[in-house]
């Protein structure tokens, strides 16, 4: 673990512990101390991660690795979020004694999750994570979360298997599970063993992220649970837990150079058919949550096959479109939550021409599921476009292309879907449905606001990804 | 001005100026309409400006820079001014003209909104030197014409606004492959770098596929008629003249002045556009709907332009270059006179039509005008563009293309007549309406007096030209 940074996931620890006793008699402390603590949090690795003097020294002055830290700062960034939109929602059937201690609660599992130095505190973090998440998933009972929670439940199962397998295999061959150790081994002696058991551990990785083949808790999970948790488990819960671990796990095999080729071919396959049968899957939906979540699916295999490439670039690149991802995805989410709460639905048979109602919903929507297309300047193209690039530079021309034309499915299924949810006829029955008011609006414009900048920006994230991340692989 | 603030100010003012019409809407309707006004005539005098300083500079640039060789570029050349001037000229007017137009429908804050931007991203295309980034502001232009289209909003319109956006986008993914192989191949994206190279056939027919797509030629081109008859005139209109011109900037800008494609390539070219132009002609022949007709008539024009650049010489590219200049006068004219048409008559059907030109003089004279520069009749600026496109081809020599193309141009000519005739010669029939408010007339007629001025002042124009393939051309005989 880093230790500097151990604030990040204590605060949020001890807040979660103190909800419950100070907010018992008045659920407004409740609330405040819950968007504090990510507030404080968000504040602070934003002002690490902003301060103008670190990029004029060309973030020379970072001792610490910059994959973490961006990830705490989207972390933190997808929480306020969230947080904030549900203390706005106040949904009365949501117990928030509960509720709240829960999301600090995996919050600061999330980031021990990614300060992790080896990769036992990743797995025992990981664990962690997943619990608190099948509550999260159940906090509106009675709809089909559970049942996508119990799916994910038996899922975990054999992953969990498989990475325990794969970390003993660790102990014996290498006699250490810290990334320092396991970097020793391969440049030392890269023998088959250690091979062996990181693929095991990737295995398991590729389970719990739900890539295709083993896709099917999710749609169940996003659709079924509290329309802001589904936006917190799409945004950035199932991508920390499942894909923060495999490109973790790429930038080791990629020690390994050629040898290991075939491992990337798997990758890139399994990534290639995420992307087709999520976005064609997509396509199928009737309801908007539902579309989303093949959409994620889809997404999550492009960053697979940038980090299944295991060169610098298609490393970098898999890291920014994970970012990118939590930040249209989480729109896209909020967005269907402010859907469910003013016009009651989110299936799209029903609804239609809500942009009148719903302006400002319809247009971040728009830049959400352009970003997410890969349309420019917004930032969804830069980061495939490097996807594509290191795709194309290993010699995978035909996946490049391949994923590159898949753009279009994606256009066409969200076209679809304004075209019904906004533009369409407008049914009758929500006439009176009025915008959400502004409180609730401000997560999706702040994220709107970042997947425009991060696009138009693009020259100073690449110099933060390559300044603190590529030049520094690994430790 | 100095000449690189006139070429940011051409850039960046309707690009970021188009996000403060929403915020100038809040003060008040009318300071959003002379706003918008007041940005399309600051681009077009910019634009403009720049000409004078071309005639003895060979060229600028000015740029910022991007990682892994996606600099942005912006380059000020004879080739790029004269296209920007081109359109910018013609957004102004129909910015003008749309004050009056679009006064009664809903929306007027994100059409205002999205014209601008539209203007922007034609500008930053057409300056940008840099491929990537040309495909960034070709995906913007796209995005932009994908709400115009949709503009009226009826399951029928944004039916054809997808099929707009779809269409063009997968042409803008084959070409982004294109150039992604470019990049492998060559090494860069820098069009000043990549002057003079050759480049081999895939990615040269994946860049055409988007080409194609977006200047809606053959095989793609049944989005045009579907998207200019949908929604308002304007915005037909900036896809007969605007929008479809982008992919044929693209090819002069790509093929004609910077990489050297296979001789075959040109010629497939040639023989696609000349089926292209067959089949439009004939299908504004049976339209019975005045914008799908002047729309089909569109596509068959484009095609005479394609066959100008892709005929490889000098006289030929110069006058492709000269013919977008004169289309987009005079097609801008035809739209504007048949949004006045409509927006009085209430009908689309050319059948139901008759004898407007007695209460409509000014319309339908300027009509007459613009179609007789569309048809190629001297001393119309169409008729010199014209002639140039067959000499240069003649030269080049394929008589099969030759032959397909001179059966376009009579096609041309009596389609046009025939709309001319049911439209405003005949029966006049029941109350009959009266002329389009003063703005959108003298819009109309401007264009079309333009459509002369350029006719009988042809020497300066084709100057232009001239030099333009000449300095800048690759590989022209």
């Amino acid at each position: 673990m880093i230790s500097e940074f151990l604030s990040y996931s204590i605060v949020p620890l001890l807040s979660a512990l103190a909800i419950p006793f100070l907010g018992r008699k008045n659920e407004k402390i409740t609330e405040i101390l819950a968007n504090v603590t990510i507030l404080a949090g968000l504040i602070n690795i934003g002002y690490i991660l902003f301060n103008p003097s670190n990029h004029r020294n060309q973030y020379s002055t970072f001792t610490q690795d910059g994959f973490t830290l961006l990830m705490i700062f989207t972390i933190y960034l997808v929480a306020m979020c969230v947080v904030f939109f549900s203390t706005r929602m106040n949904d009365r059937k949501i117990d928030k004694n509960s509720y709240y201690p829960l999301i600090m609660l995996s919050v600061s599992a999330m980031c021990s999750m990614v300060m992790a130095r080896d990769f036992f505190t990743l797995y025992i973090f990981m664990e962690a994570l997943a619990v608190t998440s099948f509550a999260l998933i159940t906090t509106d009972d009675g709809r089909g979360g559970i049942e996508g929670a119990l799916k994910y439940f038996l899922l975990t199962f054999p992953a969990s298997a498989l990475i325990i397998i794969g970390l003993a295999l660790l102990m014996i061959v290498s006699g250490g599970f810290s990334f320092e150790h396991i970097q020793a081994q391969i440049i030392g002696a890269p023998d088959f063993l250690t091979f062996l058991a990181l693929s095991l551990i990737l295995l398991g990785f590729l389970i719990k992220s739900g890539m295709v083949p083993f896709h099917f808790w999710t749609p169940d999970a996003y659709q079924g649970s509290y329309s802001p948790v589904s936006a917190y488990l799409a945004g950035i819960v199932t991508k920390i837990s499942g894909v923060y671990a495999i490109i973790r796990l790429s930038m080791f095999f990629k020690l390994f150079d050629d040898k290991a080729y075939k491992a990337s071919e798997m990758l890139l396959l399994i990534g290639f058919a995420s992307i087709a049968w999520g976005a064609i899957a997509a396509m199928r939906q009737k309801d908007f949550k539902r579309m989303l979540a093949f959409s994620s699916i889809s997404q999550l295999g492009y960053i697979l096959m940038g980090a299944g490439t295991f060169t610098t670039l298609g490393i970098i690149a898999a890291i920014f479109h994970l970012f990118n991802h939590a930040t249209f995805k989480t729109t896209l989410f909020l967005n269907s939550a402010s859907l469910e709460k003013n016009a009651g639905t989110t299936d799209m048979k029903k609804l239609g021409g809500m942009e009148h109602n719903m302006p400002v919903t319809s247009w971040t929507s728009i830049i959400a599921l352009f970003s997410t297309a890969g349309v420019p300047p917004l930032s969804g193209f830069w980061s495939k476009i490097m996807i594509i690039i290191a795709l194309w530079m290993t010699g995978s021309e035909f996946y490049a292309a391949a994923a590159l034309i898949f753009s279009i499915v994606t256009l066409a299924y969200f076209m679809i879907m304004q075209k019904k949810i906004f533009f369409g006829k407008a049914n009758p029955e929500f006439a009176h449905v009025k915008e959400v008011d502004f409180t609730l609006l401000s997560p999706v414009l702040l994220m709107s606001a970042i997947i425009i900048a991060a696009g138009v920006f693009f020259p100073y994230v690449y110099d933060y990804l390559a300044n603190t991340i590529a030049t520094r692989m690994v430790i | 001005m100095e000449p690189t603030s006139l070429l940011k100010t051409a850039v960046f003012l309707p690009l970021l100026g188009a996000f403060l019409i929403p915020v100038s809407n809040l003060m008040s309707k009318e300071i959003r309409n002379s706003f918008s006004v007041i940005l399309g005539v600051m681009t077009f005098l910019s634009t403009a400006l720049l000409i004078p300083v071309m005639l003895n500079n060979p060229g600028f640039s000015i740029g910022a820079r991007f990682p892994l060789g996606f600099d942005l570029i912006l380059t000020a050349d004879m080739l790029s001014v004269f296209m920007a001037a081109i359109s910018s000229f013609v957004s102004m007017i129909i910015l003008i003209y749309s004050v009056d137009y679009i006064s009664h429908y809903e929306n007027q804050t994100e059409y205002y909104t999205m014209v601008v931007l539209f203007l922007g991203s034609m500008m930053g295309l057409v300056f940008s030197s840099n491929l990537i980034w040309m495909y960034t502001f070709w995906e913007l232009t796209g995005f932009a014409s994908w709400r115009l289209v949709g503009f009226f909003r009826s399951e029928k319109d944004v039916l054809k606004a997808n099929k707009t956006i779809l269409v063009t986008i997968f042409g803008a993914l084959c070409m982004l492959i294109g150039i992604l192989m470019i990049y492998f191949e060559n090494g860069s994206l820098d069009m000043r770098v990549l002057r003079g190279d050759t480049v081999s056939m895939l990615p040269a027919v994946l860049i055409l596929v988007g080409i194609l797509a977006k200047s809606a030629t053959l095989p793609f081109s049944t989005w045009l008629p579907d998207a200019g008859v949908a929604p308002a005139t304007v915005t037909s209109l900036l896809h007969a003249a605007v929008l479809v011109k982008i992919g044929i900037y693209a090819y002069a800008r790509i093929f004609g002045v910077t990489l050297v494609a296979p001789e075959s390539f040109s010629q497939g070219v040639t023989l696609l556009a000349g089926l292209s132009a067959l089949v439009s002609a004939g299908a504004a022949f049976v339209e019975t709907d005045i914008k799908r007709i002047i729309a089909y008539s569109t596509v068959s024009q484009l095609a005479f332009i394609f066959l100008g650049l892709a005929s490889g010489n000098k006289v030929a590219f110069a006058g492709g270059l000269l013919y977008i200049l004169m289309h987009s006068m005079a097609k801008g004219g035809l739209f504007l006179c048949a949004g006045i048409i409509e927006q009085k008559t209430r009908v689309k059907d050319i059948t139901k039509m008759g004898g407007l030109f007695r209460t409509m003089p000014i319309t339908a004279v300027s009509f007459a005008l613009c179609s007789l520069s569309v048809m190629g009749i001297p001393p119309f600026g169409g008729f010199f563009s014209k002639f140039l496109v067959f000499k240069g081809a003649v030269e080049s020599g394929n008589l099969l293309v030759l032959v397909i193309f001179l059966v376009g141009a009579v096609m041309t000519l009596l389609y046009l007549t025939r709309l001319f005739y049911l439209v405003f010669l005949g029966n006049a029939k029941e109350n009959a309406p009266l002329e389009g408010s003063p703005a959108m007339v003298a819009s109309v007629a401007f264009l079309a007096i333009a459509g002369i001025a350029l006719g009988l002042a042809i020497y300066y124009p084709f100057d232009y030209v001239t030099v333009i393939s000449t300095q800048l051309g690759v590989n022209l005989q």
